[in-house]
C-alpha cells in the first residue's frame, strides 16, 4: 500500500534511486502472493475459461467445440438442474441461519459473567475441527435409532426423521450440521461487539431504552459491516459445498434420490468419473458467473443497510 | 549495524526463496535421474498400489522382493498410495507426463482410459509371446482390458457376489443347512422362516436383498446376465425381467417396512458388531471377499455356508456380478517393456497363487484359483470359498463403464431410489431411467 501511494504522488517526477530501490523491495516482498495468485488462481481460471469451449478430457483431447458444453448443460443435462437446485436450497437456508446463529451466539457470549471464556472456547472449538472426522461423527449423531439427536427428540415424544436416509431430510441434516460450526464467524462478531462504544449504550440506558431496543438500534447497526462481510464470504463458501456430500454419501454418488448431489459434486463427477473436463470447466464458469452476480447484487444493496460509523 | 543486519536478512530471504523455487521445480525429476543412471544398467520401476497394510501389503512386498532377486535387469520400487488418492494422483501424473510405471487400477474403467490415452497399449508385447497370455484369465476379465482389439492392462484379481448363510440358524428353524435356497421364491420363504418378530418389531431379519448388494445386481440376475447395457452397448434398463426384479425387491421392502430397514441399517456395525456375525440377519448376499471379515471377526465355530445367488426362476440362471483390479502401465510410462515384464510376472499362476494364499483374494488367473481350492495351507473353509468362487465366475458378469455414458449411474440410482421411496412404480422408474440414459448416450455421440 505504501509503495502505491508514494508512486502516485511522484508520478510526474523521476524516481530517486532510493525510491526505485524501495519499490523493488516492495515488489519482492509481495511477490509470494503475486506469483501464487498468477500460478494458482488466475492461470487456472483462464485455462478453465478457454477449456469450457472445448471437449478437453485431461489427457489426449482438446478441440474447440464452441458453446456445445453450455448448450448441453442447459438443455440436456437433467442432473445439472437437480444439482443447481440442491445447491440453491442449501445456500438459501444455510447463509441466513449461520449469520443469525453466529450473531446471537456472539451476543450471548459477550456477557460479563464468571467463566465466560470457557463457554467461548467451547463454542469456538467446532470451528477448528474440520473435515472427514467431523462428518463421520455427525453421521453417528444423525443415526435414526441410536443417534444422539433422535434419542434426545424421543425424550420429548418426537419421532425423529431418518435424516441421511430420507431425501426430504438429507439437506436439512447437512444445514443443521453446518450450524454446529458457527464459532468461526461468532469470533468475528464478538470482536466487533467489544468495539461498540460503551457511551452509546449508557446514553440509551439513561433515555430508558429496553435491552431489545438497545440491541436493535445500537448493536445491530454497529456490526453491519461485519455481517455484510460474513454474508458475502459465506455465500461464496456455501456455493462451493462439496466435501460434506462427498464424504457423507455412499461413495460420493449424491445420496438418496440424488438429494445431496451438489453442483460441485456433479462437476467433480463429470471431470474425474466421465473425464469430461471441458464440460466440468463450463460448469465452473456458470458457477463463477452466479457467484459474481450475487456478490455484485450484495454490494449494490449494501449502502441501504450497512452502517459505517 | 542495523543496516548490515537488514542486508543479511534480505539476502537470506532471497536465498531461501530461490532454494524453495528450485526445489519445487525439480521435485519430479530427481527420482528419474536415479532411475536411469543411479544403479548401473538397472531399470527402476515405480509400482503404485493402495495395499497399505495387512496381508496384502506383506504379500505384495514379498512378491516384489522375489521378482527383484529373480533377474538383474529390473528393480521394482513399491509405492503405497491411499485408496482415496491413488487414481486422481495417477491421472494428474499422466496429464503432467510423469506417471508411475505400473499401477493397480479399476477393472471397469480400462477401456475408458484406453480411449482417453491414459494407458499404454500392451498388444505389441503380448504379440511377441509364445504363450497366449490371455488364456491365463477368466474370459470376461480379459474382455474388460480389450479396446479396439488391443489389450491395455492385465487382470489381477476379481470378486463375485454370493450368498452367505448361517447354518445353525437354518437348523434352528427347520431348514436344511446343506440345501440353501436356489430360487428367489425359495429365498423369500427361507427368509421369512428365519425372521424373528416381537410385537411389531423385527428382532432378526432373515434376508433383505439390498443389504450389501444393489438392485442392479438383482436386475442383472433376473435378465439372464444382461446389465443396464447389453454387449453391443444398447441401453437395456426397462426390460420386463428388470421391472419384475425391481418389483420383487420392492415387495421385500414392503414386507419389512422402510423404517425397519433404515433403522436396522443404521445400526449395522463392522467387526464383531457385523450383523451377520452378531445374528441380526440370517442370510446375506455379498461379495465373496466378505470371507476375510468372517475369518477375522467371527467367533470359533461360527457355522456358515456359501451358495450362488439364487436364480429368479428355475432355468433363468444363477447370474452374479463381479469387479476387480488390473495392472496397467499409465500412458507415458518410461519403460513400457519392463513394466509389461513385471505385470506378466504378477499374473503368472505361481505369483497369483501366492497372493491369493496370503490375502484370500479371488485371483484373475484361473489356474491359481484352481490350485487354491485344494491348497494344503488352506483349511476347509478356505477350500470352500475358492471352490465356490471358481464355479461362480462361470456365471459372473463384469460391467465395464460404457464409453458412451460413463457417468450414467446417478441417473439410474436416482430413479431406483424414487421407486424404493414409493414415489414411482418400478416400471415408471425404469422407463424414466431408460430415457435419461438414452439421452446421455445421445449427448456423447
Amino acid at each position: 500500500m505504501a509503495t502505491t501511494s508514494t508512486s502516485k504522488q511522484n508520478k510526474k517526477k523521476r524516481w530517486t534511486k532510493k525510491q526505485k530501490k524501495d519499490a523493488w523491495w516492495g515488489l519482492l516482498f509481495v511477490s509470494p502472493f503475486i506469483i501464487g495468485f498468477l500460478i494458482f488462481m488466475l492461470g487456472p481460471m483462464l485455462f478453465s475459461f478457454i477449456g469450457s469451449f472445448t471437449n478437453y478430457n485431461l489427457t489426449s483431447r482438446m478441440e474447440f467445440i464452441g458453446l456445445a458444453n453450455f448448450k448441453r448443460m442447459f438443455t440436456q443435462d437433467e442432473l445439472f438442474w437437480k444439482s443447481l437446485y440442491n445447491t440453491a436450497y442449501y445456500v438459501i437456508l444455510n447463509v441466513p441461519l449461520t449469520a443469525v446463529g453466529s450473531v446471537l451466539l456472539a451476543v450471548l457470549l459477550n456477557q460479563r459473567m464468571r467463566g465466560i471464556s470457557i463457554f467461548r472456547t467451547i463454542f469456538y472449538l467446532p470451528a477448528i475441527l474440520s473435515g472427514v472426522a467431523v462428518y463421520v461423527l455427525w453421521m453417528q449423531l444423525l443415526s435414526p435409532t441410536s443417534g444422539l439427536i433422535n434419542t434426545v427428540l424421543s425424550w420429548f415424544n418426537i419421532q425423529g426423521p431418518a435424516w441421511l436416509f430420507d431425501p426430504v431430510w438429507t439437506k436439512p441434516a447437512l444445514i443443521l450440521m453446518k450450524l454446529w460450526s458457527v464459532g468461526g464467524a461468532m469470533l468475528l462478531y464478538l470482536a466487533t461487539l467489544q468495539n461498540v462504544p460503551k457511551q452509546l449504550y449508557e446514553s440509551a440506558e439513561i433515555d430508558g431504552a429496553s435491552s431489545f431496543k438497545r440491541f436493535y438500534h445500537i448493536t445491530l447497526p454497529m456490526i453491519t459491516p461485519i455481517i455484510f462481510y460474513d454474508v458475502i464470504t459465506s455465500t461464496i463458501g456455501a456455493f462451493q459445498i462439496f466435501q460434506e456430500a462427498y464424504v457423507m454419501t455412499d461413495s460420493g454418488k449424491g445420496g438418496p434420490a440424488n438429494s445431496l448431489l451438489f453442483y460441485n459434486l456433479h462437476m467433480w463427477n463429470k471431470a474425474f468419473v466421465a473425464f469430461d473436463m471441458g464440460y466440468a470447466m463450463a460448469m465452473s464458469m456458470i458457477l463463477f458467473i452466479i457467484v459474481l452476480v450475487l456478490t455484485f447484487v450484495n454490494l449494490k444493496l449494501a449502502p441501504r443497510w450497512v452502517h459505517y460509523s | 549495524m542495523v543496516k548490515r543486519n537488514k542486508k543479511w536478512l534480505s539476502l537470506g530471504i532471497t536465498a531461501s526463496m530461490a532454494l524453495l523455487l528450485a526445489a519445487c521445480g525439480n521435485g519430479g525429476s530427481t527420482n528419474k535421474d536415479n532411475a536411469d543412471g543411479g544403479s548401473g544398467d538397472k531399470v527402476e520401476l515405480e509400482f503404485w498400489s493402495f495395499w497399505g497394510s495387512g496381508m496384502r501389503r506383506d504379500a505384495v512386498e514379498d512378491i516384489i522382493k522375489d521378482f527383484n532377486k529373480s533377474q538383474d535387469h529390473i528393480e521394482v520400487k513399491y509405492v503405497y498410495q491411499p485408496w482415496g488418492d491413488i487414481w486422481t494422483k495417477s491421472l494428474a501424473s499422466i496429464a503432467a507426463g510423469d506417471p508411475p510405471d505400473v499401477i493397480v487400477q479399476d477393472i471397469n474403467s480400462v477401456q475408458q482410459r484406453a480411449d482417453a490415452k491414459q494407458a499404454t497399449n500392451l498388444q505389441e508385447y503380448l504379440d511377441k509371446e509364445d504363450e497366449d497370455i490371455s488364456s491365463r484369465f477368466y474370459p470376461q476379465l480379459w474382455d474388460t482390458v480389450m479396446y479396439e482389439d488391443d489389450a491395455y492392462a492385465l487382470p489381477f484379481n476379481t470378486d463375485t457376489q454370493v450368498l452367505f448363510y448361517n447354518k445353525d440358524m437354518f437348523e434352528e428353524v427347520g431348514l436344511d443347512p446343506e440345501n440353501p435356497p436356489a430360487t428367489w421364491d425359495e429365498l423369500e420363504e427361507a427368509a421369512h422362516k428365519l425372521d424373528v418378530k416381537k410385537g411389531n418389531n423385527f428382532e432378526r431379519i432373515g434376508f433383505y436383498p439390498l443389504w450389501n448388494l444393489g438392485a442392479d445386481v438383482w436386475a442383472l440376475n433376473a435378465d439372464h446376465g444382461t446389465s443396464w447395457f447389453d454387449k453391443d452397448g444398447n441401453v437395456k434398463i426397462n426390460t420386463p425381467e428388470k421391472v419384475e426384479a425391481l418389483d420383487w425387491v420392492l415387495k421385500q421392502q414392503d414386507y419389512y417396512g422402510r423404517d425397519t430397514i433404515n433403522n436396522h441399517e443404521a445400526e449395522f456395525g463392522s467387526g464383531v458388531a457385523d450383523p451377520f456375525i452378531s445374528g441380526l440377519v440370517g442370510i446375506r448376499a455379498q461379495n465373496i471377499n466378505y470371507y476375510t471379515n468372517l475369518l477375522e471377526n467371527a467367533p470359533d465355530g461360527f457355522n456358515y455356508g456359501v451358495a450362488p445367488l439364487p436364480e429368479k426362476e428355475e432355468g433363468s440362471g444363477h447370474w452374479s456380478w463381479g469387479g476387480g483390479f488390473v495392472l496397467e502401465a499409465p500412458y507415458g510410462a518410461e519403460h513400457p517393456e519392463e513394466s509389461y515384464e513385471f505385470m506378466k510376472y504378477m499374473t503368472s499362476p505361481e505369483v497369483q497363487e501366492k497372493f491369493g494364499l496370503n490375502s484370500f483374494d479371488i485371483m484373475a488367473n484361473e489356474e491359481a484359483n484352481e490350485n487354491l481350492k485344494e491348497h494344503p495351507d488352506l483349511d476347509d473353509k478356505g477350500h470352500m470359498i475358492y471352490d465356490m468362487a471358481h464355479k461362480n465366475l462361470e456365471q459372473t458378469v463384469i460391467t465395464p463403464i460404457p464409453l458412451e455414458a460413463p457417468d450414467y449411474t446417478e441417473l439410474v440410482n436416482g430413479q431406483l431410489d424414487e421407486a424404493m421411496l414409493g414415489n414411482k412404480s418400478a416400471k415408471e422408474a425404469l422407463d424414466a431411467a431408460q430415457k435419461s440414459v438414452e439421452d446421455l448416450v445421445e449427448q456423447h455421440k
